[in-house]
């Protein structure tokens, strides 16, 4: 497996604002890759030093093996799915598709051909005569995509590509998106302000804030471990509950804080008494028991229902979010039991915001992960 | 040799090249006139050293012959009558037919289009029209003014040295009205009108509505205008050469005709000059104004 | 009171209020077409009676209009392809960037495009006149015109490439263009009506100019109408049927250009003149 992408210590300046900071990334081939964060994180800035629409200011960029620095965008040979999809207004969906290939002076027969073999499989066939304002958006989105597909690129970048188009629309652009990535064996980076797209599209997923990289890993690695607090609370919707925490005397509870009251939790592994940390706790890994039956009571505050979950905000403070499949019978002003799996709290440094690995415990699920790793890339 | 060409088709050198060219052009054209003209103000320039490059320099000689000059101050003060005036007589008119065409109905904005022909024509054949028009014994304007009993006589608005400023000031009036009127729509029609509908909820009548929402609104695009004003008023040359050339004996006289034709009628190119310096720097202040009520939207 | 009555109401107010507005024009068509006497009528005829269609060849030939029209004509589109092509550039390089450096160049060419040409026409035509640049005086009205109004030009067409999104562009590099390319393929002809506009803009401006021609050109046969305008009005004239005449042969082609393409040139002057 060789790698398409790579960036070392890549440093991005706008005269004093450090818009990247020592950026460090490796892309294998036929990956696809998701930059996430949220807005101003960097992420667009990332994106567009890889097409070469930003000089970088310091570090080394690498596109298949080549050093790519100071390449100028029609040499990296690289497509781009832009956010308002950049169609030329002049031009039919036609001339669109075929643009790149009669710049490299590829026969018009062929750039035809290529043309049609390509809105074949995004279903344009019968609009290629049209202009792009004779399209709908997700139209439109489909001819952005196949313009880039047509030159079989050494990569696509993809800048928040579903932003214009309406949630249902969206959500099947997903699906076929990654389709196309997959039957294309390509190597993709996507950039989105939106964690689920990040999640369900992405073989590695890239969280960036304030021009750093916060962590990158599986989705579901970030899901399960998140390195630092942002990470944790940036991940999963709805976000993470965070309570102020301190280990308790004997080193194996941490007693959370909820201002009035207080409540004793199991952490599954030793730390040193009195240490003041923030403990995180996902809504959908709260389990609701009766009064008294679990670690601990809360009054119910808010009930929301969607129907198919219902979302409980806690009356303490901090609040507490706890979503449950189907609809609950809780009300509010009813006290209610929750129960939590030692495995399942996050424990992050209140000052730092990273995470506190257990020093025991929690064994057998990290070689698992592993194994599960090695399956897929292979 | 390779890195520029590269940079050429790739990078900045592109972008310089685009931008170089055109502000050495300006630079040589408008830019070294501007300095030669400020070092002909210092200098004896007649129709004898008008050719050599080396000229005597007399020091503020030029400035205070000028000063002493007797129609200097009645040309001044005819110059500050004529830009007030004018960009008073357009701004008032304008933006009274601004507000009649934002009551929006079928045809409104063709027709107030069509206002800006006054503008799109050669000055000199406005300053003609208008010639005629004020013509003293047969002049129309005359007809409409003794018909309606503003008037009981003709006035000679050209010859008659109480009304031949009058005669170029509405002359202008009827050449500006139509470009503060169409800068004045855009402004108005850049107010949104869900202002108006609060405000009416609130209980503001339509005066109220005007000068609680429509001029403060209006500030910087009413700034913009009336330095725009200025900068075109005093721009104006046609009118007078195609009016009252200044006359009679200077009563229609301004500035900017003054300095042309000291220059060119009586070809005391140094006096020229000088007035030159003097309004330019004057117009310079103005454009200041201009641009800092439109910087906003000069950044984006 | 109904909608279409209220509108019909503003209407004819609308109309009432352009054709006074629009009066001196009217009046120099129909002065053109009086006779001597009928011209100097008390009170003054609002309707020709007996128009004299033929004063229009009279004045063409007598004026010898057509060499004046055609220097006219040949200094607008002199002055015109020389602001175009280096103005086109300029401004686009101001539209696509935000940085001092722009900010500087702008403010330099709004504080070029206020300097009054009958007081920058002193500084030039010594000058002018030192390098040998009258002898070939058309040519220095010229270059005198193109530094005057290449700053308006720039402005506005400023204005049609900040409407162009930069996206285009880099896509088109993405694509494999070049920067030239890219210009040429994407920008250029998305920008075209905007550039069309400005450029018919400046041209009607040229083609009435009067203070340069008249300072700089001395031969006749050189002259533009404006100058020619200008000898025709002898202080006291009373070939006023012939003068309107003469307007109308010299404003008509503008006006008609000028009503065909309304819509566009105004909004191109005023997303010009107020960003």
């Amino acid at each position: 497996m060789t790698l398409q992408i790579e960036l070392n210590g890549v440093n991005k300046f706008y005269g004093a604002f450090h818009a990247l900071k020592d950026i460090n990334l490796a892309i294998e081939e036929g990956t696809f890759v998701a930059l996430v964060g949220p807005s101003g994180c960097g992420k667009s800035t990332l994106l567009r030093s890889l097409a070469g629409l930003e000089k970088i200011s310091t570090g080394e960029m690498k596109i298949a093996g080549a050093r790519m620095n100071d390449v100028p965008p029609r040499k990296r040979d690289v497509a781009m799915v832009f956010q308002s999809y950049a169609l030329y207004p002049h031009m039919t969906v036609e001339e669109n598709l075929t643009y790149s290939l009669r710049i490299r002076g590829v026969k018009k027969a062929e750039a035809r051909k290529a043309a049609e073999e390509v809105a074949a499989t995004t279903g344009l066939s019968h609009l290629m005569k049209r202009y792009p304002r004779e399209l709908s958006g997700g139209q439109r989105q489909r001819v952005a995509m196949s313009r880039a597909i047509i030159r079989h690129p050494k990569a696509f970048l993809f800048d928040e590509p579903l932003s214009n188009l309406d949630a249902a629309l969206r959500v099947h652009m997903r699906k076929e998106i990654r389709a196309l990535h997959d039957r294309l064996n390509a190597t993709s980076v996507y950039v989105t302000h939106d964690q689920i797209e990040a999640m369900t599209m992405a073989d590695h997923v890239v969280v960036m804030r304030d021009g750093i990289i916060e962590q990158q890993g599986r989705p579901l690695d970030l899901y399960d471990r998140p390195a630092n607090k942002f990470v944790a609370g940036f991940i999963g919707s709805p976000a993470m509950n965070f309570i102020p925490a301190i280990v308790a005397d004997d080193g194996a509870q941490v007693v959370l804080d909820f201002g009035k009251t207080q409540a004793k939790l199991a952490i599954g592994s030793r730390l040193s008494p009195g240490t003041s940390l923030t403990a995180g706790i996902r809504p959908e890994h709260i389990k609701i028991v009766a009064e008294g039956q679990g670690a601990f009571d809360v009054p119910v505050g808010i009930v929301e229902s969607t129907g198919s979950a219902t979302f409980i905000t806690s009356a303490t403070q901090p609040e507490l979010t706890i979503v449950e499949t189907g609809r609950g019978g809780a009300k509010s002003g009813d006290i209610i039991g929750l129960a939590i799996e030692p495995a399942q709290l996050h424990l992050f440094d209140t000052a730092t915001g990273r995470r506190i690995e257990p020093q025991s415990g929690q064994v057998g699920i990290e070689p698992l992960r592993h194994l599960h790793l090695a399956g897929h890339a292979s | 040799m390779k890195r520029i060409l590269a940079s050429v088709t790739d990078g900045k050198g592109f972008d310089i090249g685009l931008v170089l060219l055109p502000l050495a052009f300006l630079f040589i054209m408008s830019g070294l006139p501007l300095v030669y003209n400020v070092v002909m103000s210092f200098q004896e320039v007649d129709m004898f050293s008008l050719g050599s490059f080396v000229r005597p320099f007399v020091g503020f000689k030029n400035y205070v012959d000028l000063f002493s000059q007797p129609e200097t101050r009645p040309i001044l003060l005819n110059t500050a009558l004529f830009v007030s005036s004018s960009i008073a007589g357009q701004f008032l008119i304008g933006f009274g037919l601004a507000l009649f065409f934002w009551m929006n109905f079928p045809g409104a904005s063709w027709l107030r289009g069509l206002f800006l022909v006054s503008w799109v024509m050669p000055g000199l054949v406005v300053g003609a029209i208008w010639n005629w028009i004020l013509s003293g014994d047969f002049g129309v304007l005359n007809f409409f003014l003794r018909e309606t009993g503003v008037i009981e006589g003709n006035i000679f608005w050209r010859s008659d040295p109480n009304y031949s400023l009058w005669a170029v000031i509405i002359a202008n009036i009827w050449l500006g009205t139509s470009f503060n009127m169409i800068l004045l729509s855009v402004g108005l029609s850049g107010i949104p009108k869900d202002l108006y509908e609060a405000a009416e909820l609130d209980g503001a009548n339509a005066l109220q509505r005007f000068f609680t929402i429509t001029l403060p609104m209006m500030r910087s695009t009413i700034g913009a205008i009336i330095a725009l004003g200025l900068i075109f008023t005093l721009q104006q040359f046609d009118l007078f050469a195609g009016i009252t050339s200044g006359g009679p004996n200077n009563s229609s006289n301004v500035t900017q005709y003054w300095a042309w034709d000291l220059s060119f009628r009586q070809y005391d190119f140094a006096k020229g000059a000088t007035i030159s310096v003097i309004m330019i720097v004057f117009v310079m202040l103005a454009s200041v104004v201009y641009v800092r009520s439109t910087r906003h939207e000069v950044r984006g | 009171m109904s909608d279409q009555l209220r509108n019909r109401v503003m209407l004819a107010v609308a109309l009432l209020l352009a054709a006074i507005y629009l009066f001196p024009l009217y009046w120099m068509y129909i002065t053109a077409l009086k006779t001597g006497s009928s011209m100097f009528a008390t009170p003054p005829k609002f309707l020709p009676s007996e128009p004299q269609w033929g004063i229009y060849a009279f004045v063409w030939e007598s004026r010898n209009m057509g060499r004046y029209l055609w220097n006219s004509l040949v200094i607008a589109l002199g002055a015109v392809s020389l602001i175009a092509v280096l103005g086109v550039g300029c401004a686009y390089v101001l539209a696509r960037y935000r940085n001092v450096w722009v900010d500087i160049g702008l403010f330099l060419i709004l504080m070029l495009q206020v300097l009054p040409a009958s007081l920058m026409i002193t500084p030039i035509f010594v000058g002018f006149s030192q390098f040998g640049l009258l002898d070939t005086p058309r040519f220095a009205v010229i270059l005198a015109i193109a530094a005057k109004s290449m700053p308006f030009f720039v402005v506005l067409v400023r204005a049609t490439f900040m409407s162009v999104p930069m996206e285009l562009e880099e896509a088109a590099l993405v694509d494999g263009n070049s920067r030239i390319g890219a210009f040429f393929n994407i920008v250029l002809p998305l920008a075209r009506n905007g550039i069309l506009v400005s450029a018919i803009l400046i041209f009607m401006q040229a083609f009435g100019e009067f203070v340069y021609s008249k300072s700089m050109i001395q031969d006749i046969e050189l002259q533009p109408a404006s100058v020619g305008l200008n000898s025709f009005m002898g202080p006291n004239t009373n070939e006023w049927n012939n003068i309107m005449a003469y307007a109308t042969i010299y404003v008509t082609p503008i006006l008609a250009a000028f009503i065909l393409l309304q819509r566009r040139i105004v909004s191109g002057l005023t997303s010009g003149a107020l960003k």
